[in-house]
């Protein structure tokens, strides 16, 4: 009795490997592909899904479409950075790449591969990079400008401005006319991209964050203490209402696209948001107004890289170049997301020389990106949480001449301990 | 009769029975637990990550790190354990105190008591995601009804932030009392119905007055639940997490607790090292005061 107990489970043992096996003989190759929240669900998850069918038909390898939130997304790709599974191609932020490839859990690329570094947006491409090596493929591109109401702007009898001290001209009339924060809203210690606005105005003031060759922080220096007073001014002078200061992004998005505030810096996935909220909104896009040193603005956006330990890097690569065809980065931005392609090709779409789209193409054209470094998490923490107190300090009442210039050298010492650390 | 116990094979078969809790408790709690203990010797950050099992063996260097104010995550950490005391000093007496007088009211005999009873439970009973979210819009400078009410009163004369800052930390508390005190009275209460009324009986025909009778009879009575109640507050306190995240966002800025403080350090700037150094130092913490109430727990029980 015994023995055949015996027998019978080492058959279905065998039984088993040998069904395992032969599975993964004749099964097609399957990809996992992790993308994150670009558009509404009810839109998003059904174009990739369509197009992984697609794709499927043309090649024969079956893409397993995973939608991740952004709040996750940062944690899970880590995780499968240590156990090596997950997903084989998958979405990163721009300024996240160069840490990933750090950690050392991207492939290398080819870029020439996916039609060359000149196929891209400059900036786009620089931020796939790490000391010299190409970690990723560029997929969609988003920089910000500034929103305008033109019911309020026409009411309070202003023009677009053009320049920073412009905009201060044109906010006091808004002022006027509104009340006081009526002018502009601003993202503030809540905000988790309150460094990509303020470079915006530190590039425009002739700073820069960090020394040419990445060592130490620069953005303490005298352009970086106006830049920062002119932010904090905004406030102080009330053209931003002092709520402000506890804003995350959305808030301040959320009072522009209400209609409660005349302007605000935003970034084309905006658009979708006015379109369902307030879509009898009557608003204008311009490029951010130039500071004393000239135009500037952030390039951000999201690339596409493969996992280093990625069984499939092959099939991988043939879905990049798939999502990356001219019609389906047209469909996906125009479409789908609102945000702006990262390839030079995909532009000549009549659509981006129309409306507002026309204005982000140009701002995309000059704007910058940061440094590409392994500590960038380490030392955007560091900036924001001193900036966060220049904020505070103001709401606590305790802001003088020299707190800006105080919470920036503390931000560099803090900087410049990360930047120690950067291999 | 002899003893089921004293069978030799029965004793065995008692290990057979644990055998499977041992098993899960070993793979769910002491490994990870050791493993993060582990960790905290190691330079585990960005860049050894992917190669973990090489990352280099610094001895105490993540501690020594993490205990220098000199150093940012020094500073902050410290910090985060400062402000985690400072709400444990505020939230803990208050629960408590606010507890008692609820505990005491409701002992009395009254009409719909149970559902009053009932009640007072809800703040308690309401998952926290929901009820810090909802305290996060209360405390809103703009929209909140915290502002509506201190400028209708005209306490104030211009919206106040209270999210960031020096406020955000008051904010906290206060929705912490609110979410805490049920529980303090749900114990008390238990304690009061536990105390022998012939006591009070007594008291009353030696003429004792009620704040006489609170002093010397209730309160007395109430201290083997006192010390339970604010031993395991105590501990909690320490590993505050929800009230913090949801208020205040991942980054509650200065006024970060150690457990939000961990979380970010560890997961978000891949610190791994350094964080669990953190969470050792916590464990180390929590692990002292949950000896102590075991000791005042046992203690109590002599005293009854």
């Amino acid at each position: 009795m015994k023995k055949m107990w015996r027998t019978g489970l080492l058959g279905l043992i065998c039984l088993l490997v040998l069904m395992t096996s032969m599975a993964t003989i004749s099964a097609p190759v399957t990809i996992t592909f992790w993308a994150m929240t670009n558009a509404p669900d009810e839109v998003h998850i059904p174009w990739v899904e369509g197009k992984a069918a697609e794709f499927e038909r043309q090649t024969g390898i079956k893409v397993n479409f995973e939608q991740i939130g952004w709040d996750d997304a940062w944690q899970k790709i880590t995780t499968a950075f240590v156990t090596g599974e997950g997903a084989d191609v998958f979405q990163v932020g721009t300024t996240w790449n160069p840490q990933f490839a750090a950690a050392g859990g991207l492939e290398e690329l080819n870029i020439a591969e996916f039609g060359g570094k000149d196929a891209f947006m400059k900036a786009n491409f620089e931020s796939t990079t790490y000391k010299g090596k190409c970690y990723g493929v560029p997929w969609f591109a988003e920089t910000r400008a500034l929103f305008y109401n033109v019911d309020m702007f026409n009411k309070a009898g202003v023009q677009p401005p053009k320049t920073h001290d412009e905009l201060l001209k044109v906010s006091a009339k808004i002022v006027e006319t509104f009340g006081e924060g009526s002018a502009i809203a601003l993202a503030g210690t809540n905000a988790w991209d309150l460094l990509h606005n303020w470079s915006i105005i530190l590039w425009a003031n002739g700073g820069q964050l960090l020394t040419n060759d990445n060592k130490y922080a620069m953005f303490n220096n005298e352009a970086g203490v106006s830049a920062m007073k002119w932010y904090v001014d905004l406030v102080r002078k009330g053209y931003a209402s002092k709520a402000c200061a506890e804003y995350n992004q959305p808030q301040a998005d959320a009072a522009f696209v209400n209609g409660n505030v005349a302007m605000c810096y935003m970034g084309p996935w905006n658009i979708a948001n006015i379109e369902l909220e307030n879509p009898s909104l009557n608003y204008g896009v311009v490029e951010p107004p130039a500071g004393p040193k000239g135009k500037a603005s952030f390039s951000g956006g999201s690339n596409l890289a493969i996992l280093k330990a990625s069984r499939n890097k092959e099939a991988a690569k043939a879905w990049i170049k798939f999502l990356l065809k001219t019609e389906n980065m047209v469909e996906y931005t125009r479409d789908l997301t609102h945000m702006l392609p990262a390839q030079v090709e995909v532009f000549a779409d009549p659509y981006y020389d129309s409306g507002v789209w026309k204005t982000f193409k140009t701002t995309l054209e000059y704007a910058t990106a940061y440094p590409t470094l392994g500590v960038w998490g380490d030392i955007e923490n560091a900036v924001q949480q001193e900036f966060a107190g220049v904020l505070a300090a103001y709401v606590n009442g305790t802001y003088d001449e020299n707190t800006v210039k105080l919470y920036l050298n503390r931000a560099a010492d803090k900087v410049n301990e990360a930047l120690k650390r950067e291999k | 009769m002899r003893k089921i116990g004293s069978k030799p094979r029965k004793k065995t078969m008692v290990f057979w029975f644990i055998l499977p809790a041992v098993l899960c408790m070993l793979l769910v709690h002491v490994i990870p637990i050791l493993w993060g203990i582990y960790i905290s010797f190691l330079e585990l950050d960005l860049y050894t990550i992917t190669r973990w099992t090489q990352a280099p063996f610094v001895w105490l260097e993540n501690y020594r790190q993490i205990f220098t104010s000199k150093v940012a995550v020094g500073e902050r950490f410290l910090r985060s354990i400062y402000t985690v005391l400072i709400y444990g000093l505020v939230t803990i007496p208050i629960g408590y105190l606010l507890g008692l007088l609820v505990a005491l009211l409701l002992n009395r005999e009254f009409l719909g008591r149970t559902l009053v009873r009932g009640l007072i439970l809800l703040p308690y009973i309401t998952p926290d995601s929901v009820a810090y979210n909802v305290w996060r819009f209360i405390f809103q400078a703009r929209i909140g009804i915290v502002n509506k009410y201190l400028l209708g009163l005209g306490l104030i004369q211009e919206p106040l932030i209270w999210l960031v800052g020096d406020r955000a930390l008051y904010a906290v508390i206060i929705a912490s009392i609110w979410k805490g005190w049920p529980f303090a009275c749900l114990i008390l209460l238990a304690g009061l119905q536990g105390i022998d009324p012939q006591l009070y009986e007594a008291a009353r025909i030696d003429g004792a007055t009620g704040w006489q009778q609170f002093l010397h009879i209730t309160f007395p009575l109430l201290k083997p639940v006192s010390k339970t109640l604010l031993m395991l507050n105590l501990i909690w306190n320490f590993h505050a997490f929800n009230q913090f995240y949801i208020l205040l966002g991942a980054d509650p800025g200065r006024a970060h607790v150690p457990s939000t403080f961990i979380l970010q350090e560890a997961f978000k700037n891949l610190h791994y090292g350094l964080g669990s150094a953190m969470a050792v130092v916590l464990m180390i913490v929590i692990l002292i005061l949950t000896a102590v109430s075991f000791r005042l727990r046992r203690g109590s029980s002599y005293e009854g």
